[in-house]
């Protein structure tokens, strides 16, 4: 293993050999190009020190994608991310070093009610695209431009849209964002208020 | 200052500002940290809008598009976010900790002397106390922080105990999450 900095730092021993200074990087081009690992959103480096859980998925994404990273130039070696027995064990329950892995909300199911109004009118109520990532209010201005009508986000997850769409709807969800299925969309039928 | 910070909850109000403000901000910006000047046209173009996203706790946060590039506290000066940090890695200056501290830097905590003058790390001698500084991990090349030095270089050699540099903003944090939508 080659030590680039062995000769100008003597006093000091080196530990590590992939250290690499910002002078003696090859030239580069700002803005930095930094891959984030879409499991846990550090810097691909950065993923050993995430919980079992998270890091159990980064694992899987890398193992996926490793085409990716060569062609991007990482050293799959450098960002090993099993243990090395030299390492110390790492501490496993409890304590202020370990980061809390958060839970990882799992996509819901879009729910469609239709809810009467008086005696033959209906609004319509749909829950659940938030869970999807899904910007509410650019949703409800979708829904009352393409079904002409009134459409409001009236809660957390929730918009109502003035009138009964109820089929109309689950083409439209379904079309508009890919990672809804038409699965994933419940119609309740007819609910009380 | 991120640690739990939620856009649901922390967030009072998002503001677009005002020309005048925006040549105040980029003024401060520029003289804080020299070094962005050339490249602040490219971050931030004169064109685009600039919000302000206020929050509890007097925390204000610049965006322009969907991209959070600085955020202050109070009269604090702007500090940039990790993401910006990341593509211009040389608007602040860097201060190294050791492997062990890592972890502990990730969920938040502030960094200790020890862990600023053990083999592992570097101490930047030329950094004053007060000045923000981007914190860097031993054998990694990206920052993991962005934190207020506490105590001068030569304190944290001597006392070599508690907080060296305050810890404001790090990897997997509130502000690391936030989203911001046009």
């Amino acid at each position: 293993m080659s030590t680039e900095e062995g000769d100008i730092a003597p006093e000091k021993p080196k530990q590590d050999e992939d250290e690499i200074k910002p002078e003696e990087m090859k030239p580069v081009s700002y803005p930095v190009k930094v891959l984030y690992c879409p499991e846990c959103t550090l810097p691909l480096e950065y993923c050993e020190f995430m919980p079992e859980a998270t890091l159990q998925r980064c694992r899987v994404w890398r193992d996926n994608n490793q085409y990716l990273l060569e062609q991007e130039g990482f050293d799959l070696e450098a960002l090993n991310l099993e243990d090395t027995p030299g390492d110390k064990k790492r501490q496993k329950r409890g304590g202020r070093g370990n980061v809390k892995s958060k839970q990882k909300k799992e996509p819901d199911i879009v729910r469609i009610a239709r809810i009467p109004r008086g005696k033959r009118k209906f609004v319509t109520r749909v829950t659940g695209l938030a869970t999807f990532d899904i910007n509410l209010k650019k949703a409800s201005k979708q829904f009352s431009q393409k079904f002409s009508c009134g459409s409001s986000v009236s809660g957390d997850d929730e918009i109502i849209i003035q009138g009964d769409v109820t089929d109309d709807l689950i083409d439209l969800i379904s079309e508009t964002w890919n990672q809804i299925d038409e699965d994933h969309i419940e119609d309740l039928g007819e609910v009380k208020r | 200052m991120f640690r739990k910070f939620d856009e649901n909850e922390n967030i009072s109000s998002t503001n677009q500002i005002k020309s005048s403000v925006q040549r105040q901000i980029r003024a401060a910006v520029i003289e804080q940290m020299p070094e962005i000047e050339s490249y602040l046209q490219e971050i931030w173009p004169k064109k685009e809008n600039a919000k302000i996203i206020k929050c509890h706790d007097h925390i204000e946060i610049l965006t322009v598009g969907n991209q959070t590039l600085f955020f202050k506290q109070r009269d604090s000066p702007w500090y940039p976010t990790l993401r910006l940090l990341h593509k211009y890695p040389f608007i602040l200056p860097r201060q190294q900790v050791d492997r062990g501290a890592i972890k502990f830097v990730l969920s938040g905590a502030n960094i200790m002397c020890p862990g600023l003058t053990s083999p592992g790390a570097k101490l930047n001698n030329d950094i004053g106390n007060n000045s923000v500084v981007a914190v860097h991990a031993e054998g990694k090349q990206t920052a993991l922080a962005i934190g207020l030095m506490k105590l001068s270089p030569e304190d944290i050699l001597k006392v070599n105990k508690g907080i060296g540099i305050e810890t404001i903003h790090y990897l997997n944090d509130g502000l690391w999450h936030l989203k911001v939508s046009r």
